[in-house]
């Protein structure tokens, strides 16, 4: 194992990391240029080399990326916790990375970014030469998933570097979704059943609905951090419960940064309990990502506003008790200022009456994955909503209220897929371990052995770009930019584990039956909803040319 | 009433256990520890009594290393008030053996003066089954062993034991020591805001030399061993040839 693993490890690779910080500002310089016009960045410009814009998202989340894991690995080694396996994933990941970020990043599949299409020529210096060279080997890879087969019971492939009591949380959770989750998943999967709602009860029992809720509010005032763990360790056992268990929490975060000091006193506590089960209803057939464009319409008629419009791909919409609900209150506008945020009431529905609320309607959307709380087609024709749930009860503020919880948004996206992609690892490592060809376990061989590296490998980087992002969010400070890139390289990850445990499956993986199925549909959806792979690198990018 | 819980940090009942190069017992550097199972029990009872108004407060108390504060958290976080440590170890693979461990509990106890003592029948690390037992004798308390079923009313505990063959009821005086069985209870998953609260939870730190005990092992570990792998089988063509093989090998 010992020839597996380079010397000076740390020192080699925060030697890199310098060079890599001048390339980024090599690459964003060169496209400022590039789409610069009358001194003012052109969207136009940016739209036409939207590759090369998108490019330069993911050179910088790569980048950001390795700095965050030269952050952890300094961090565990002080400690005296940075043991074979921590420097395994430490050295595999600066190995690819670097390999890809001067040979192409591939965004996705089928679209490779490559430094000369940003417009810039490099090559590596002396330390990451060597990290190309010998970071990420058969070898390194052998020696990384022989140290995972025997993980002496930990949770995580690798020290997390999150404290004891976030560890804590973790434990408790990781159990909760081995004992009432994981096991029944994928029947509900199957049969495409909600989530029972005796899940739903223990979940607000345990207090996932008023994590980081304040105590004031009847919260209990956790970090974000705790959030992720908790999304981490739910979505882990199904991608259902992870995103039920965490979407109160974005929906009291719109009214904790948005709403009236009423508003908070009155939802809060609700949403914290369980009481309330909230859903967001913002997307219309015409309008997704071009959010600003939509057309619901709200108007006021003395105590109330009528709201007409289609909405869909509303998650949830049929079970639970309020919308965040977001339309245009004032019709002269066609872009964002005229949107305001509604906390509509909405009565429960049953299998047999979905929607018993007057003036809405809604139809199921069938899926392919993330099932367990369905989507639905809603419409709204005289719908009322009380003239007091205009969130901050100001019009015109809807879009900015919303933006506000992108952040935290993003976040709890990530984790959800860091989850996804632990339970594919561990699916699919469990298979390659059992499953015996050619008078062997498949897991011995090298094409099998390295899927399963990489996996842990781009876990670990996604969970450091992750909870950067959450401690960043605990110190009020702006991670806008670092959430993005958790959300975008996390959704990648999850896809690459899912799509990888499928394959080491074989056949196998392609029957319903096998759960390894199930995950692959989970995990598609990961690059779609919470931003598309696509707006998330355009906004990252905006931001780093901005 | 005061309840006390004993807890052991122990090797996680997921982890595969391996035994160190030298036989001198089993490898747990680096490996995950986690709350005896049965001692999670024990505590999930307390709690419930507590929750039942039988009891107003669950001490728990743990022996061996400065570590083993971890196992305390969850027990605080699960719903205990008050934890005590006890330092007695500075390595991990240095175990602390039974009648020390009843001399250090009696040691507490005489000091917190419980009524009722909770303990897990036994260690899932090496299988004692021994602590609770000792315990009794030291303190001269009565003892109700292999409890799946606790009752207290008044001055006495109606405990349901499983005994072999079946189950077995008695009636023990407080104070008293029960241990418990698995099927006592389910233990809970401590909630997030009961892990909240456990950080503000008094945990106390002493040491065996503080209680005057001397923590010495009287007994001595010869060798540790893997139990042995199962070795290849053979085919057999007819029941015939099976039961000669199995009367070849002294087996019928």
């Amino acid at each position: 194992m010992t020839d597996a693993m380079l010397p000076d490890l740390l020192k080699v690779t925060r030697d890199s990391l310098p060079a890599l910080r001048a390339l980024l500002a090599d690459a964003s310089a060169t496209l400022k240029d590039r789409f610069t016009q009358d001194g003012r960045l052109s969207a136009a410009a940016m739209e036409a080399d939207q590759p090369a814009a998108h490019g330069l998202a993911w050179l910088a989340t790569y980048v950001e990326a390795l700095a965050q894991m030269q952050d952890w690995a300094e961090r565990l080694d002080a400690a005296g916790k940075f043991g074979p396996m921590e420097a395994l994933l430490h050295q595999i990941a600066f190995g690819e990375y670097l390999a890809q970020i001067f040979g192409g990043i591939p965004m996705n599949q089928g679209e490779i970014i490559r430094l000369a299409d940003l417009g810039i020529r490099a090559t590596p210096d002396q330390s990451a030469q060597t990290l190309i060279a010998k970071g990420n080997t058969t070898a390194a890879r052998g020696a990384l998933v022989g140290l995972m087969q025997d993980n002496a019971g930990h949770a995580t492939f690798g020290t997390s570097g999150l404290d004891d009591e976030l560890e804590m949380v973790r434990e408790q959770f990781r159990r909760f979704a081995d004992d009432r989750v994981a096991p029944f998943a994928h029947d509900w999967h199957l049969k495409d059943e909600l989530i029972p709602m005796d899940i739903v009860e223990e979940l607000a029992e345990l207090g996932v609905f008023g994590l980081t809720i304040p105590e004031e509010f009847g919260g209990f005032g956790f970090p974000k951090a705790a959030m992720v763990v908790v999304s981490e360790e739910l979505s882990r056992g199904y991608i259902g419960v992870g995103s039920l268990g965490t979407r109160s929490e974005i929906a009291a975060e719109l009214i904790l940064c948005g709403g009236t000091q009423a508003q908070k006193q009155h939802w809060l506590p609700k949403l914290s309990s369980g009481e309330i089960l909230p859903t967001a209803v913002f997307t219309e057939p015409n309008t997704g990502s071009d959010l600003g464009a939509l057309r619901t319409r709200a108007v006021k008629d003395g105590d109330s506003y009528t709201v007409t419009g289609n909405k869909t791909w509303i998650t949830h919409a049929a079970r639970t008790h309020m919308m965040t609900l977001l339309a245009r209150t004032d019709p002269t506008t066609s872009d964002y200022k005229g949107l305001s945020m509604f906390l509509a009431q909405k009565t429960p529905g049953t299998d047999a009456d979905p929607f018993p609320t007057e003036g809405m309607t809604g139809g199921e959307i069938e899926v392919l994955g993330y099932r367990g709380m369905k989507e639905y087609e809603l419409g709204f024709d005289g719908f009322k909503v009380k003239a007091e749930n205009l969130l901050g009860g100001v019009e015109g503020q809807g879009f900015k209220q919303l933006m506000q919880t992108f952040e935290s948004a993003r976040i709890q996206t990530a984790a959800r897929a860091i989850g996804v992609a632990q339970n594919a690892l561990e699916v699919g490592m469990q298979y390659a371990q059992d499953r015996k060809q050619f008078g062997k376990a498949l897991i011995d061989f090298p094409r099998v052995f390295g899927k399963l590296a990489m996996m842990a490998v781009e876990i670990m980087i996604a969970r450091q770009l992750t909870y950067f992002s959450a401690h960043q969010k605990d110190q009020d400070k702006r991670c806008d930019l670092e959430a993005g890139m958790a959300k975008l390289l996390g959704a990648r990850v999850a896809w690459a584990a899912a799509d990888n445990a499928l394959q080491i499956h074989g056949g196998n993986g392609f029957a319903l039956e096998y759960q390894i199925s199930r995950i692959l549909c989970d995990a598609r959806i990961l690059n779609i909803f919470e931003g598309a792979g696509e707006i998330q690198a355009q906004v990252i990018a905006r931001r780093l040319l901005g | 009433m005061k309840v006390l819980v004993p807890v052991k940090r122990v090797i996680d009942y997921n982890v595969k256990v391996r035994v160190k190069a030298d036989g001198s017992g089993v490898d747990l550097a680096n490996v995950k520890m986690s709350m005896n199972p049965f001692d999670e029990i024990a505590v999930e009872e307390a709690i419930r009594l507590k929750e039942k108004g039988v009891a107003d407060e669950v001490v728990v108390v743990s022996i061996g290393v400065k570590q083993a504060q971890d196992t305390l958290r969850t027990a605080l976080a699960m719903g205990a008030d008050r934890a005590i440590l006890v330092v007695a170890a500075e390595d991990i693979h240095d175990d602390i053996e039974p009648l020390a461990v009843a001399k250090i509990l009696k040691a507490v106890i005489d000091e917190e003066q419980p009524k009722l003592v909770i303990a897990g029948k036994q260690a899932i690390d090496n299988d004692m089954n021994a602590t609770g037992q000792m315990l009794a004798a030291l303190l001269g308390w009565g003892q109700a062993t292999f409890a799946s079923e606790v009752a207290i009313e008044g001055d006495t505990v109606t405990v349901t034991r499983e005994v072999d063959g079946g189950l077995q009821t008695i009636a023990v005086g407080l104070p008293a020591i029960i241990t418990a069985d698995l099927r006592l209870n389910e233990p809970r998953y401590a909630s997030l805001p009961n892990i909240m609260k456990a950080k503000k939870k008094p945990l106390d730190t002493k040491t065996a030399a503080d209680l005057g005990v001397d923590v010495t092992p009287r007994l001595t570990v010869v060798s540790t061993a893997e139990p042995a792998g199962r070795s290849a089988g053979i085919k057999v063509g007819s029941v015939d040839e099976l039961v000669a093989k199995l009367k070849e090998g002294g087996l019928v």
